[in-house]
This record gives structure tokens, C-alpha cells and sequence, in this order.
């Protein structure tokens, strides 16, 4: 296993912000005497991280100094490298978004750090890893919006990877503040062709009346190791919208911890997640609907071909007294080849009379029928094919035309479609 | 144009197409009518090149060419078109991508230039005035939610867009009211065209009485029993598939 001393000799490395030392430390300790989660966890059965045991793990060295050649940004923008900012393009100020240090370091003039740490720290399984990010984190965003502002652009979060067996642990905190609305992006990637691990932890905070939405893409290497936790909280009447898209990476996982604390809240969760290859992927769903008239969405979908496996696990969780909540859930995947697996776990657990909740949730393939029809036209196998899947994983692309992001997006998406076997082009 | 030579056709061992031979020249339009079961829509799917089919002998000759070794979308791109008897409902592919991916696809087999969008969306106008269809129709997904006569016309449409050299429709008048049967058979009429072969594959005489065939013929069995002018259809239509019992019997225990 990795010695507890490479996570030291991280952490002997992180030196600011200093008044987070002591609860570094504590958080490091937590992480030492959990361990890794293994496959005993209910939430790691399918997923294992025994190959990180095998990695020479470090921390980042310094930084190269070779600024990353960036992709085109439609909006505000900070760019990480190996855990630490090498580029920021904003117009925004320091006070509404900036890096976690920055904040932090500002004093308590401009930080309530009240809410840090929290949220993700409300009790999701497998949280060994959430408080190994609190040990570790070196640098990360953050971004506070203030009461009734409307951000104009996007705010795009890159958190790349260039170093090969690299421990990173981006760390993200926003703050809604009441009535507030803007569109947040985060971007995982890394150097084609190298390991890593990434580790990243965003906690999110909606007040009263705030929006946000919130486009996820896990596109890293494709011997990558990417465990993502997206902690989230909505006050009264505030309202959340994802698109949680799982591009690349060789074994990635994302948990969503959703919790409607404040009445009348709304959650909209899309996904789309691709296993390809050898991949492995997971998305872990928990929707608390802690208060009433609360209302959640989920509808992702799941493509596997290869040998790739994917989990969508999705709980719903409706408290006593939400009354009047209504919670819908809808899972459906596609295996296109005989070796891929995909399982799908929707749960419900209802406390509260007068709820209205489903479930749905279907594995299958793709519809042969369907494919002849569109070859009868003249459409060759491989085009009929993609038609096919782009209007599968499109039902869960709406909030794309929302964001005005569908142009930036589609291409890097179509790309990951799997393509067809040649074999499978002919009659 | 289409010359069908003994034609055996079996699915999973069952044999359904028992020695069919068929010669449909350009410009003629020919009704395959039979009884349930007979094996019209095998014969159909065979030649849009459906797979799961075993071929176990004779031949399909469409232009001077071996049709059997080509892929569906090679047959389409040579000019064949089936309009199915069940439509597929595909949810998330608009109608007019499906129509103007698969125009393009064909015109970039034959050589030609791709069509634009707007170009697209003008040559399309008149084909759905022709179907007595609206615009909307080229929004929605294809065949989603469309009602069992609008589905029916949408196959039509497709043929209209994509101009095949043959034409096969299988069943295209079931399940249509009096009024969707004649917007449909006057779509077909329309696009009747001396370079052109259409196959009428139905159960009922009463599309044949909108569109007239030049030949006729019964299909029972596995084999063609008997051919004729349209006037066969009509005799079928009095005396109904019974009649020709004895005969497709005594073909099948002495042929």
C-alpha cells in the first residue's frame, strides 16, 4: 500500500494557509485511519483503487513554467496546473472569484469560512477521500456571488494534469448568495498517455432565491484516476442544474451529495457518462429532500462499449415532514458490445406522506431495427449508428441550449462516441 | 431492372421463400398480393437487404448487378427503397436531419454535391405539399408520436426526397382510413415515372384500385402461383386467397 509517509511528505509541502494547519492535520489523521475505501463498502463494490497502492504517488513537483496551451474559454476563466493556478482570464473582481488561498488569506473581511469544509463533510460515504482533499488540497477557486448579481459569462474551472503519477487534489467553494445567478463550468483534463490521480472537492452553497448550473466534465487521460465529490446545498427556493459528463479517465468516479435544506428548492441533475475500452466509471447520487414542496430531477445516460463498466447509483432520500416533495429519477444505458456492463440502482426512501416519486431505470442495446431503417436510407452503418447514440445521450443535453455552451461542448462530446467495430458495418 | 432468379429464402432454418422468379422492367409498377404468412414481407426485407436472412439459392440480379452481397445502404445508394410497413419511431433524430442525411449520404455515393440546409429545406417544400404534411413534420422525430396514417405518408415522403429507381412499399395501405389511403396512393401516382419500378406489396385489392399495376401477382406458400393484368386483383377481391388453395397445395407436394 502507499506508506502513510507519502501523504506526509505531501502535506510537509503545503504551507498556507496557515490557520488551516491544524485542520489539515486532523483531516489527514481521519484519512490515515480509514485507509482507502475498499470493495466491503456498499459504494466501492464495483470500483476498486488497488491499482493506486501500485503508483509511485507524489505530490506535484514545482511547476514547469511552460504555460499549458489552453482551449477557447467562452467566459471567465482560471486555469490550474498540477494543482496550482498557472493563468487566469477574468474581468470579474478578486471578491466574487479568485483562488482559495486568495480568499482565505483575505481575512475575514472578505471570508466567512463558515460554510468551508462543511458541506462536503456532511457524512458521504466513502468520505476517506473527501478528508485526505481537506489534508491535501493546495490550491483551488473560489467563487462568491454576491446577493441579486446575474454573472454575464460562464465561470470555467481547468484543473489539468501534466505531471505522470501526480496526486492532485483541486479544491472548489462556492457561494450563491440570495438571489443570485451564474453559470459555473469545471473542467478536468491531463497530458494524454500519463497517470495521475485526481481528487477534487467542490462544495456549493445556494441561499435563498439563487440559481446556478453547473456543466461537469471529467475529460482526463485515459490512464487516469479521477474520485470527484460535488457537495451541494440549496436553501429556500433556490434552484441547481447539472450536467455531469464523464468523457475520459480510466477509472473515475464522481459522488453528487444534494441536500434541499430550504423549502420549495429544485434540483436538476443530467448526466452522461461514457465506459469504453477497459473504463470504469460511477456516478454516485444522494438527494436529501430535507424540506418541503422540494422537487429533483435525474436523468442521465450511459453508453459502455469494449470492456468498459459503468454504475449509475442514485438514492432519493425524502425526510419526514418534506411533504409535498417529488422527486423523479430516470437511468437509461446502452451496451454495445457483449463484453461491457453497465448497472443501474435506482433507490427510493420515502419518510414523508405526500410525495410523488419514480423511478425508472433500463440496460439494453442498440435497437437493430432502428439501425436497418436508417441503412435502408443510404446511411452507412457507422453514421446510422451515431445518429442513434447522439440522440440517446442528446435527451440528457438540454441544459447545454440553456448555458448557450452546446457549440463549445458537442465537439469534444462527439468525439468520446464510441465508433463502430468494422466488422459490425457489414450485413 | 430487378430479375429474381429461384429465390429461397429461410429464417432460423424455416424455409419462406420457396424458388421465387420475378423480372420487373423500369417504368412498371407490380402488386405482390397473398395471404398472411405467405412470405410478401420476407421477400420485401430480402431486397432492402435486411439481415438474419439465409439465402440458400438463386439470385438477384437489380441493374446489370449482383444485388445479394450489397449492404442496405449500398442497395439505397443504387437507387432501392423500402417503405416499411411498421415505421420506426426514432426519438432525438428530427425528421429533416434523418431526410437530409440520408439525400446527402446517396448524392455523395453517386458523386454529386451535399445540399445545404436551405437548399435542403426548398427542394423538401413541394414533396410535402405533395403528402398534404406541414412543415412541423420536419421538426418532429422521426415517426415519434405520429399517428399510424402520418407515418404511413412520411415513408412516402422519403421516397419522394430520395427518388429510388425501385420502389418497394410493404403493406404501405394498412391500417390507413379511406381518406390517408388516397393522399397516399395519390403521392404514389405522382411518382410514378418511366425510369422508375415500384412494388406494391399488399394484402387488399382496394390500394390497387388507386394505383393501378401493370402486373399482378399471388403469392402463396412461398411461391408466386399465379400472375396476371390488374384484372387478377379484382378476381382475388371476389373470390378471396381460398380459391387458390388447390393450386398453391398442389404446387407445394409436386414441385
Amino acid at each position: 500500500m502507499i506508506t502513510p509517509i507519502a501523504y506526509q511528505e505531501a502535506l510537509s509541502h503545503i504551507d498556507a494557509p496557515s490557520s488551516f494547519a491544524a485542520l489539515r492535520q486532523t483531516a489527514l489523521r481521519k484519512f490515515l485511519q480509514a485507509g482507502l475505501p475498499d470493495s466491503y463498502q456498499e459504494d466501492w463494490r464495483y470500483i476498486s483503487l488497488e491499482h493506486l497502492e501500485r503508483m509511485p504517488l507524489h505530490a506535484p513537483l514545482a511547476p514547469s513554467g511552460v504555460l499549458p496551451a489552453l482551449e477557447d474559454y467562452p467566459g471567465a476563466l482560471l486555469a490550474y496546473q498540477d494543482d496550482r493556478l498557472v493563468w487566469q482570464d477574468t474581468t470579474l473582481p478578486a471578491s466574487v472569484l479568485g483562488t482559495l488561498t486568495d480568499a482565505i488569506g483575505g481575512g475575514a473581511a472578505t471570508w466567512s469560512p463558515s460554510a468551508f469544509g462543511t458541506i462536503a463533510g456532511s457524512g458521504s460515504v466513502g468520505s476517506s477521500l473527501t478528508q485526505l482533499n481537506a489534508a491535501l488540497w493546495r490550491e483551488g477557486a473560489c467563487l462568491r456571488v454576491p446577493a441579486g448579481e446575474r454573472l454575464r459569462q460562464p465561470v470555467f474551472l481547468r484543473f489539468a494534469a501534466a505531471e505522470a503519477d501526480a496526486m492532485l487534489y483541486p479544491r472548489v467553494f462556492i457561494n450563491m448568495a440570495v438571489g443570485s445567478d451564474a453559470i459555473l463550468v469545471e473542467h478536468f483534463l491531463g497530458d494524454p498517455g500519463i497517470e495521475y490521480w485526481q481528487n477534487p472537492v467542490t462544495e456549493i452553497n445556494l441561499e435563498a432565491g439563487a440559481r446556478l448550473t453547473h456543466l461537469r466534465i471529467i475529460e482526463d487521460s485515459n490512464l487516469a484516476t479521477h474520485t470527484g465529490l460535488s457537495a451541494v446545498n440549496l436553501d429556500q427556493d433556490s434552484s441547481y442544474r447539472a450536467l455531469n459528463l464523464k468523457l475520459g479517465g480510466l477509472v473515475a468516479r464522481h459522488q453528487l451529495d444534494l441536500t434541499l435544506t430550504g423549502a420549495g428548492a429544485e434540483a436538476r441533475l443530467d448526466g452522461v457518462f461514457i465506459a469504453d475500452g477497459r473504463c470504469s466509471t460511477e456516478q454516485h447520487l444522494r438527494i436529501v429532500h430535507q424540506a418541503p414542496h422540494g422537487k429533483s430531477r435525474t436523468l442521465y445516460r450511459g453508453l459502455a462499449d469494449g470492456r468498459g463498466r459503468g454504475v449509475f447509483d442514485a438514492r432519493v432520500e425524502v425526510r419526514a415532514h418534506a411533504d409535498g416533495s417529488d422527486a423523479q429519477q430516470s437511468s437509461r444505458n446502452l451496451l454495445l458490445s457483449p463484453h461491457a456492463e453497465i448497472d443501474a440502482k435506482p433507490q427510493l426512501e420515502i419518510y414523508a406522506d405526500d410525495v410523488k416519486c419514480s423511478h425508472g431505470a433500463t440496460v439494453g442495446s442498440l435497437d437493430e431495427d432502428a439501425l436497418f431503417y436508417l441503412r435502408s436510407r443510404g446511411i452507412d452503418g457507422d453514421n446510422a449508428r451515431q445518429l442513434l447514440l447522439q440522440a440517446f445521450i442528446g435527451e440528457a443535453l438540454g441544459l447545454l441550449d440553456d448555458t448557450g455552451l452546446r457549440d463549445w461542448l458537442m465537439p469534444r462530446l462527439l468525439a468520446c462516441i464510441p465508433r463502430s467495430h468494422p466488422k459490425e458495418s457489414r450485413p | 431492372m430487378l430479375q429474381i432468379r429461384n429465390l429461397h429464402v429461410s429464417v432460423a432454418d424455416k424455409s419462406i421463400l420457396k424458388g421465387i422468379d420475378l423480372t420487373i422492367n423500369a417504368g412498371e409498377v407490380h402488386a405482390i398480393m397473398g395471404p398472411n404468412g405467405s412470405g410478401k414481407s420476407t421477400l420485401a426485407q430480402v431486397l432492402a437487404g435486411r439481415e438474419g436472412y439465409q439465402i440458400s439459392a438463386g439470385s438477384v440480379q437489380y441493374l446489370e448487378r449482383d444485388l445479394l452481397p450489397l449492404t442496405p445502404e449500398e442497395r439505397a445508394r443504387a437507387g432501392i427503397f423500402l417503405a416499411f410497413q411498421y415505421p420506426l419511431e426514432i426519438p432525438g433524430v428530427a425528421n429533416v436531419q434523418l431526410l437530409r442525411t440520408a439525400l446527402n449520404s446517396q448524392r455523395r455515393a453517386r458523386g454529386e454535391a451535399e445540399m445545404d440546409a436551405i437548399d435542403f429545406l426548398e427542394y423538401v417544400k413541394d414533396k410535402l405539399v405533395l403528402l398534404g404534411m406541414d412543415d412541423s413534420f420536419l421538426y418532429r422525430s422521426v415517426n415519434e408520436g405520429f399517428s399510424g396514417g402520418e407515418k404511413k405518408r412520411n415513408e412516402i415522403l422519403q421516397m419522394a426526397v430520395l427518388e429510388p429507381r425501385l420502389a418497394i412499399l410493404d403493406e404501405t395501405d394498412s391500417g390507413l382510413d379511406i381518406d390517408a389511403l388516397h393522399v397516399v396512393a395519390q403521392g404514389v401516382n405522382s411518382l410514378r415515372r418511366p425510369e422508375r419500378a415500384i412494388i406494391l406489396v399488399t394484402h387488399y385489392q382496394r390500394l390497387l384500385n388507386l394505383i393501378v399495376p401493370d402486373q399482378v401477382h399471388v403469392l402463396a406458400g412461398g411461391r408466386i402461383v399465379r400472375s396476371g393484368g390488374s384484372e387478377l386483383a379484382e378476381v382475388l377481391e371476389h373470390k378471396g386467397y381460398a380459391w387458390l388453395g388447390d393450386e398453391a397445395e398442389f404446387m407445394e407436394t409436386h414441385l
